[in-house]
């Protein structure tokens, strides 16, 4: 008996070059169309989605033709009393949609518009005494959010009001020994729980704590023969493990471990002609989410048709430039 | 079919109280589910219900999710007014259709915290979203916040029954109740993680949620590990693609070792040490006969159950992979179980740190004799040269008695040395024409060669 390996094929007529104008037209397009349901389904989530999209927009230079005000106006309604920051109007406010809102603002260069001693305090208040963060008042703990809490801090300038050694304790607890983290200590690696500790390693200045070699190992692995990358072993390839691997390993300085003309053939594939924008995988549905890994995975590559964009935050760097954020990269 | 505002609330507030009352009416219901049934019937509620299974037909969710969402959203605005019943009715309805709507179960979090919903009723309703929507990932974070709520109230009564009291009898049911009733919390955990693993594959969300439950219910309990190990062990063998059923073998294998290494004392608890409120767990009587032995053994039966454990994982794991060729998880879970072995052995050298009295027992030699990576360095695997030495395990061996013993009644890890994985590796190599299991085994001889001779 043999296994299957679970890998996709790319097809001879699948896209093979990039389609910037068709990929700003779907993001410029998508929200005016949607019926209720749908914006329902995904209401949860819209302050990220909105994140996607726009920086989508800006690696591509096409941040123009997004509604500035009404953004803007629409993340001062989400601010709440405690400073969090909801998904959506009426939500309740999380860290995961805190960050998206500041990065949204940093696109904007109008961090001003919300109360951001406020914000500070609502990061600062979900420490807790482990060094570990809770994602809102209910109190989950995850990485992710350890994650959310420096990059929010990070982007306003005030690391220093967290317990940043704590912090940094806990983010190392979670590793494995494959080199890897979960999203709790003893939990599995996962490429997207390692982009997150990478990345908080990084802004807190600790890359030096990570076993470079053996964590470069591991995401390599990911790598599949159709060139894309998964999250976990034996998952199937997807456009986002392959920006959350790729993202990762520029952090580590080992993105030339991975055969990267593959990978950009296989994020190509996942273009719809059509329609415009990213799919998981080539031939599935496209939606914001994939199409802004897809193309933030092509510049990580060196795709010069797009901004520069930065492995940690997943923004432009010219955008960071402008905070005034570099955060570290192993050489 | 409904059309106007009025008709479209009219229906969609009959079909809420229908969904209400299928649950009181039916409170075994197991599963949920879509049927997809693009037309009203006419005058037929597109509630179903088949034995224990509600269906809800897809012709309703369009007019029902819109409306209940923003039902929950005008109240969370304070725009519109609802009384609990009715937003225990409404975020149901809701969670069933979109269980990733945080701020619904922050709306039960709330009813349960002002005691107008009871947590069982939560873990039931989470239970349900699950079968429909295996890993979603704010299902599973609410289930813990209901879980961590009623450990809280359990605590909260043991501090009470802490305080002197007259009769001292019934503290000790008490606390035979709270025991019982967390040891049915952590099993019913344990099948809702089960089946959520079953209906989708390497299911993270699933299996960590696992782990948590055993860190935050049943720390240091040797006896839930054991039986966990044991009860996953057949899942896992039909599943051998799922990492994350692997991984949680390496969790269990971990924590076990870990406790059965400790001192005496320390691993004898019943309860672990951070739920303070089981410190007045009276005595391990009621306990599985299993559970005593293992907790109050002599050291040397604790060291040879950290040896039958290791031997018994990688027979698993060399069996699995001879079987079913070309899977990653499998090597990726040798390497995992060659790394906690290598890492056991290598605590078990006098370091000064106090484990002289286990060090005794293991009889070491000068680990500098047999650095398993002298052999390979020199391409020299040489079986024979061990064969004298039977329970050398990488520079560790048993003295006489304890080898004696174990090969009567225990079986040996004599597996696990580095000499032997090459072997196991080559015999791989030799026999098998699967490209992907020659990648994988050449991968796992490079690992050996360079992450394990790095440490050794």
């Amino acid at each position: 008996m043999s296994a299957q390996l679970k890998d996709v094929i790319i097809k001879p007529d699948a896209p093979s070059s990039l389609l910037l104008d068709k990929h700003a037209d779907y993001i410029a397009a998508y929200g005016s169309k949607k019926d209720d349901y749908e914006y329902t389904l995904s209401e949860y989530l819209r302050m990220s989605g909105i994140y996607w999209g726009l920086t989508v927009m800006d690696l591509m230079d096409q941040l123009q033709r997004m509604n500035r005000q009404e953004i803007i106006d629409f993340i001062k309604a989400c601010q709440h009393e405690c400073g969090g920051i909801s998904a959506s109007i009426g939500h309740d406010p999380h860290l995961l949609y805190t960050l998206s809102a500041v990065q949204i603002l940093c696109l904007y260069d109008s961090v001003d518009a919300i109360d951001v001693d406020k914000v500070v305090d609502y990061v600062k208040g979900l420490q807790q005494e482990d060094g570990s963060f809770a994602g809102d008042k209910w109190g989950e703990i995850d990485t992710r959010f350890s994650f959310c809490a420096v990059a929010t801090l990070a982007l306003l300038g005030k690391m220093d009001t967290i317990n940043v050694g704590k912090a940094v304790e806990f983010v190392l607890s979670c590793m494995n020994f494959d080199g890897g983290f979960g999203c709790r200590p003893g939990s599995e690696s996962h490429a997207g729980q390692i982009y997150c500790c990478t990345g908080f390693l990084s802004l807190t200045g600790q890359l030096h704590q990570l076993n470079a070699d053996l964590l470069g190992w591991w995401l390599c692995e990911r790598q599949l023969p159709s060139g894309g990358l998964n999250g976990r072993p034996e998952k199937l390839p997807d456009v986002c493990y392959s920006w959350w691997v790729l993202a990762s390993l520029k952090i580590i300085g080992r993105i030339h471990w991975i055969d990267k003309d593959k990978l950009r053939r296989f994020i190509l594939a996942c273009q719809d002609e059509e329609t415009g924008g990213f799919a998981d995988r080539p031939g599935d549905m496209v939606d914001p989410f994939h199409t802004l890994f897809g193309v933030a995975g092509l510049s990580l590559l060196g795709d010069e048709q797009i901004k520069a964009v930065n492995p940690v935050l997943c923004m432009p760097e010219d955008v960071l430039q402008r905070v005034g954020l570099r955060p570290d990269l192993l050489s | 079919m409904a059309e106007s505002k009025e008709e479209v609330d009219v229906l969609v507030q009959r079909v809420v109280k229908d969904i209400s009352s299928a649950f009181k009416r039916h409170p075994n219901i197991d599963e949920i589910g879509l049927i997809q049934c693009p037309e009203a019937r006419y005058n037929r509620s597109p509630i179903v219900l088949v034995e224990n299974k509600l269906g809800v037909e897809s012709w309703c969710i369009k007019f029902l999710l819109p409306y209940v969402h923003n039902k929950l959203l005008l109240y969370r605005q304070r725009k519109h007014w609802l009384d609990r019943e009715a937003l225990v009715d409404i975020t149901c309805t809701l969670l069933l259709l979109n269980p990733d709507f945080t701020t619904a179960w922050n709306v039960r979090k709330e009813l349960l915290q002002c005691g107008a919903l009871n947590p069982e009723r939560d873990l039931y309703l989470s239970k349900l979203a699950l079968t429909k929507f295996p890993k979603s990932p704010e299902t599973w974070i609410h289930r813990r916040w209901v879980l961590q709520h009623i450990l809280d109230q359990f605590s909260s009564v043991a501090q009470t029954t802490e305080q002197p009291v007259e009769s001292e009898h019934p503290d000790a049911e008490r606390t035979l109740l709270l025991s019982n009733h967390l040891n049915r919390l952590i099993h019913q955990e344990m099948k809702v993680c089960s089946d959520a693993a079953c209906r989708y594959p390497s299911n993270y969300n699933a299996w960590s949620h696992r782990i948590w439950v055993l860190q935050h219910m049943a720390k240091g309990n040797i006896k839930v590990f054991h039986d966990e190990l044991s009860s996953v062990h057949p899942w896992v063998s039909m599943h051998v693609s799922d990492h994350s059923g692997f991984h949680y073998r390496q969790f269990l294998l971990k924590e076990l070792i870990t406790e059965l290494s400790r001192s005496s004392s320390s691993a004898s608890t019943i309860f672990g040490s951070s739920q303070h409120w089981t410190s007045t767990v009276p005595s391990s009587s009621h306990l599985a006969n299993g559970e005593r032995s293992l907790a109050y053994s002599p050291s040397g039966e604790r060291f040879a159950t950290v040896l039958q454990l290791f031997y018994q994982e990688t027979e698993l794991c060399s069996d699995l992979i001879e079987t079913f060729p070309g899977h990653e998880t499998l090597w990726s879970h040798r390497r995992h179980v060659y790394y906690l072995w290598h890492q056991w052995t290598q605590d078990q050298h006098p370091c000064g740190d106090g484990r002289e009295s286990e060090l005794n027992l293991l009889g070491t030699n000068d680990p500098g004799d047999t650095r398993p990576t002298c052999a390979i360095h020199e391409g020299n695997v040489d079986r024979q040269r061990h064969v004298s030495v039977p329970m050398e395990v990488d520079g560790v061996s048993l003295p006489d008695c304890d080898s004696k013993r174990l090969r009567r009644g225990i079986l040996l890890p004599n597996h696990l040395t580095l000499q032997n994985e090459h072997i196991f590796v080559n015999s791989i190599l030799d026999s098998c024409c699967n490209p992907e299991q020659k990648n994988f085994a050449l991968a796992y001889k490079k690992w050996l060669d360079t992450v394990i001779s790095a440490q050794s």
